[in-house]
């Protein structure tokens, strides 16, 4: 199933519905759901930040079988960045140390099962997925 | 859809989904914020890491003043990027387990 978003933060609203339909017809687990719906924000928006003049719309696909869920994001005409590459966060830092933000692609490589990044012809395409818990057996 | 307001006992109360398209809301609210409080994740049931911004940057403002926020009735998704962040050593965090 997918589907193009316009890239915007509020698009977020109709992504999650296009995905909970999906979920719902499939019974996936909030167990999966959750972490599916933060690594496809953290991806998405991320694509609306860094790339705010880009008038392409961002390809969304959803698959499902009996042992995942699997998630591609397409992004067009945009400059190479590697999700995949380990980032240096330290999370053990006190509050003082503390800056905001840049704990997104941590959090991503944290949460799902297989993360892969594609990049062709100014092309991006990540491909991320989650394992169905128990709870979907 | 995210609602965040005072509770009866002045508690914050965040009910809904804190995603990136709802931190300006977050923030707006959380800015008013000038001491200690309570925050309610009762009806939370999603927060991203836009999410977690809001509630860092404010911990870091309240934390100059020697205030800070306490977190309830985190659900144990949310739970789990708090613990993914750093976060339980950084806020005072109660799960609904205890």
């Amino acid at each position: 199933m997918h589907k193009k978003f316009a890239r915007s933060y509020n698009s977020l609203e109709d992504i999650f519905k296009f995905t909970e339909l999906f979920f719902d017809s499939e019974n996936v687990a909030a167990s999966v759901r959750f972490p599916v719906h933060f690594v496809m924000e953290e991806l998405f928006t991320n694509m609306v930040k860094y790339n705010p003049g880009n008038t392409h719309d961002i390809l969304l696909d959803v698959d499902f079988n009996e042992s995942r869920v699997t998630v591609t994001l397409t992004d067009y005409d945009v400059d190479e960045f590697d999700v995949t590459v380990q980032r240096n966060v330290n999370t053990e830092l006190p509050l003082e140390e503390r800056k905001v933000g840049g704990l997104g692609v941590h959090l991503i490589q944290k949460m799902v099962d297989t993360l892969q990044y594609r990049y062709k012809d100014r092309q991006s395409e990540i491909t991320f997925s989650k394992e169905l818990g128990l709870e979907n057996v | 859809m995210f609602d965040i307001e005072f509770g009866n006992n002045g508690e914050i109360v965040c009910a809904g989904r804190l995603d990136a398209a709802q931190c300006e809301k977050a923030q707006s609210f959380m800015d008013t914020v000038a001491e200690a409080r309570t925050v309610d994740f009762q009806g939370l049931e999603y927060i991203s890491s836009a999410g977690l911004g809001v509630l860092l940057k404010t911990q870091k403002r309240l934390a100059d003043t020697g205030a800070g926020l306490k977190i309830i009735n985190v659900n144990k998704h949310i739970h789990d990027v708090f613990r993914y962040s750093g976060f339980h050593a950084i806020f005072e965090i109660e799960t609904p387990e205890g």
